[in-house]
């Protein structure tokens, strides 16, 4: 009986000594050849459109890269981790640190997500570099392991608010004292913190906000939002949201005979998804504050054209969403990142980042470089479009627009 | 007071949407006695029909309830008859297999979209009827009239005819009927049909409504839970005037208090009704003993 156990257990041990040393092996050999990067993203689940958009970025920019030699001489390899819920978001650090050997981790569409899984790549001493996330909490943190390149919701709010202190009080002919906002915003962490900061920069800039309304984005009915905008008289209204309650609310606008001179979408409400709800005529006019898009002009995002030419060949489409040049743009500054710091590892990484300090326009998106000490790079900021005949143009900032002008308001 | 009019207005059109997706939730209960938690996924299935016959065959969604709420019939036939009719001796394990298809229907829809959100163009959907100053949308007091003609015709079908008496023998006393020679079977796929193909109905007239989403009939779903709870568990016109209740209720607070507040409004009546009155406004007393009072 003692006999025979021995010897299994010696054939399961010697078994599983073969397969762990197999295991090493292969990990060591292709840890030397490649430069592995985690792309924590959803590519399952409601947000799995998005998530791919996003990974496509990073595809196009290690495609690129590769063509120059790679990172620290080794070939980029990008490997996918499957995330919609910060739970999963865990395991597939935990996946991807612990089977694939990753170097770096990139992501996310989520904040939520980022939120977990750059503190599970934290035990494994892994830098997290979000491109895509927005929520400010995520900087604010002071993680060792996270540095954000992109812009995020403080960006998005400001850029909103001066967009309306400037353009649109030109645009309206007055002065920006003169002007009156009401905010709208979804109400969980998102549009929530979003509105709260236009609020204040608005006020700041002297603008009038009339008022500020929370709407659940999951409404069957929003008339009593609209009802209460409406009856505010606002010069522009300010929606921070989703897409299903934006469109519900656009509609609902339009149904209720609501029209402001300027109404402005932040975050949502450039995509096909709007246009297709809406109608051509229904979203003709209509502002959204978003990620910068491909037809930027050349002298602000200097390769944005060639870009759009990368992502056709490549996907034999137009880019579904406009995250996919921030995120690429982003893959290229953890590249730099890392160069610099000779090394992935995150202390290095960190420490390499206070010599980055280009002006913005130095990159596709019209971004800059440079961090503040959470690590959040502050010089990434959204750009405005407006609809026009069906087509999101970008109209602000005016460089970025080049020849595109904002339609007259009637 | 013109304001307060157009509050009204627009509360009891949005009481014809929830009445509207309450109605099959209810008939189901009403009947069967199970919880179907799928109904809204029922409904969200109805709108991506109506999205499918414009893609496909570039029809309206007016015109497509013609093919989608026949489909729908079919597909709740088969549900009972595949999926409950086997657990019938086990409600509870009933009630989970409802929530077991909630989870497959959405998965199902998520993957074939990949998550983009649709829309069905329809000519009648900008169309706002202005009638001195109150806005109507047209969309909507279709619906309206929809579940209107919905509750007239299903009270008029369980009184005067023969299939409606069985269903109403089968409510009472499903014993009692099965001894009177009624196939307790045959009523609850019907009764299950016409819950799915009201789900349908519900789903193809708010298709130009709404921008879909895999997800959507869970944002119709807790509302209709309230109605039904509201109105009256099994009764047709509890769905009715339930939806009308929780429409205004829902219009008021949102514009005069907070649209923060009007979901958080609703649930309390909800949870009052529950004390008070737990078999709602209309319904027939004992009713919300769901699988336990003993069935067979």
């Amino acid at each position: 009986m003692i006999r025979s156990i021995t010897r299994r257990s010696l054939m399961i041990a010697a078994l599983a000594g073969t397969v762990l040393a197999g295991g090493a092996l292969a990990n060591g050999a292709s840890a030397q050849e490649t430069f592995k990067v985690g792309a924590i993203n959803p590519y399952s689940g409601p947000t799995a459109l998005y998530g791919d958009e996003v990974t496509r970025g990073y595809e196009l920019a290690a495609h690129a890269i590769n063509e120059k030699g790679g990172i620290l001489g080794r070939k980029v390899e990008i490997v996918r981790g499957n995330a919609t819920s910060p739970q999963e978001g865990i395991a597939a650090i935990e996946q991807l640190a612990g089977r694939d050997n990753v170097d770096v981790f990139i992501g996310t569409y989520l904040s939520a997500v980022s939120q977990a899984a750059s503190e599970a790549a934290l035990n494994y001493n892994k830098l997290y570099w979000d491109t895509n996330a927005l929520a400010a909490g995520l900087t604010d943190r002071g993680l060792p392991n996270f540095v954000r390149s992109g812009p995020y919701s403080v960006s998005f709010a400001d850029r909103s608010a001066e967009f309306v202190a400037n353009l649109l009080a030109k645009e309206l002919g007055k002065q920006p004292s003169e002007l009156t906002v009401w905010i709208e915003h979804e109400d969980s962490i998102y549009g929530t913190s979003i509105a709260e900061r236009q609020k204040e920069a608005l006020e700041a800039a002297g603008v009038k906000v009339l008022g500020v309304g929370a709407h659940n984005f999951k409404a069957i009915d929003l008339t009593d939002s609209v009802l209460r905008a409406r009856d505010a008289k606002p010069d522009v209204w300010i929606n921070t949201g989703y897409v299903p309650d934006g469109n519900l609310l656009l509609r609902t606008a339009r149904d209720q005979g609501f029209k402001p001179a300027a109404t402005v979408f932040v975050g949502t409400g450039d995509t096909k998804e709007t246009l297709e709800a809406l109608t051509e005529k229904g979203v003709e006019g209509l502002y959204v504050v978003s990620y910068p898009r491909p037809d930027i002009s050349e002298e602000f995002g200097p390769g944005s054209a060639a870009y759009l030419d990368a992502y056709r060949k490549a996907y034999n489409q137009d880019p579904i969403a406009p995250q996919s040049m921030a995120a690429f743009v982003g893959f290229k500054m953890m590249a730099e990142a890392v160069e610099a710091a000779k090394s992935a590892d995150p202390a290095a990484v960190k420490a390499a980042l206070a010599g980055f300090d280009k002006p913005e326009g130095s990159y596709e998106t019209g971004f800059g470089v440079k961090y503040d000490d959470k690590a959040q790079n502050v010089r990434a900021f959204p750009t405005v479009i407006q609809w026009q005949s069906g087509k999101p143009i970008t109209v602000y900032p005016v460089k970025a627009a080049g020849e595109n002008k904002p339609l007259k308001i009637k | 007071m013109s304001g307060l009019l157009n509050i009204l207005v627009v509360g009891l059109l949005l009481g014809g949407v929830y009445g509207l997706v309450s109605m099959g939730l209810n008939l189901i209960f009403g009947v069967i006695r199970i919880v179907n938690f799928a109904q809204g996924e029922l409904v969200m299935l109805g709108m991506y029909g109506a999205y499918l016959s414009y893609y496909l065959i570039g029809l309206d969604p007016y015109l497509s309830i013609f093919i989608v709420v026949p489909a729908l019939f079919v597909f709740g036939v088969l549900i009972q008859r595949f999926m409950l009719q086997p657990l019938q001796n086990e409600p509870m394990m009933q009630v989970f297999a409802t929530f077991g298809l909630l989870l497959l229907l959405q998965n199902l829809v998520l993957a074939i979209t990949r998550g983009t959100g649709y829309t069905v163009p329809s000519d009648v959907s900008s169309i706002v009827l202005d009638i001195g100053g109150l806005k109507i949308s047209l969309v909507r007091l279709i619906a309206l009239l929809a579940v209107t003609a919905c509750a007239l015709f299903l009270s008029w079908f369980v009184k005067h005819t023969m299939p409606g008496k069985a269903i109403r023998a089968v409510t009472q006393d499903r014993r009692a009927a099965r001894l009177m020679g009624i196939n307790v079977e045959w009523a609850f796929m019907l009764t299950f049909g016409a819950g799915a193909a009201l789900a349908g109905l519900a789903g193809v007239l708010l298709s130009p409504i709404y921008t879909m989403s895999p997800q959507i009939g869970g944002n119709f779903i807790l509302a209709a839970f309230a109605v039904v709870v509201l109105g009256g568990l099994g009764s047709v016109w509890g769905a009715f005037i339930g939806g009308f209740i929780i429409g205004v209720t829902e219009a008021l607070a949102g514009y005069y208090l907070d649209p923060a507040l009007k979901h958080a409004i609703w649930f309390m009546m909800f949870i009052a009704m529950l004390i008070v009155r737990p078999s709602g406004l209309f319904g027939v007393a004992g009713a919300e003993e769901v699988g336990l009072r003993e069935q067979s």
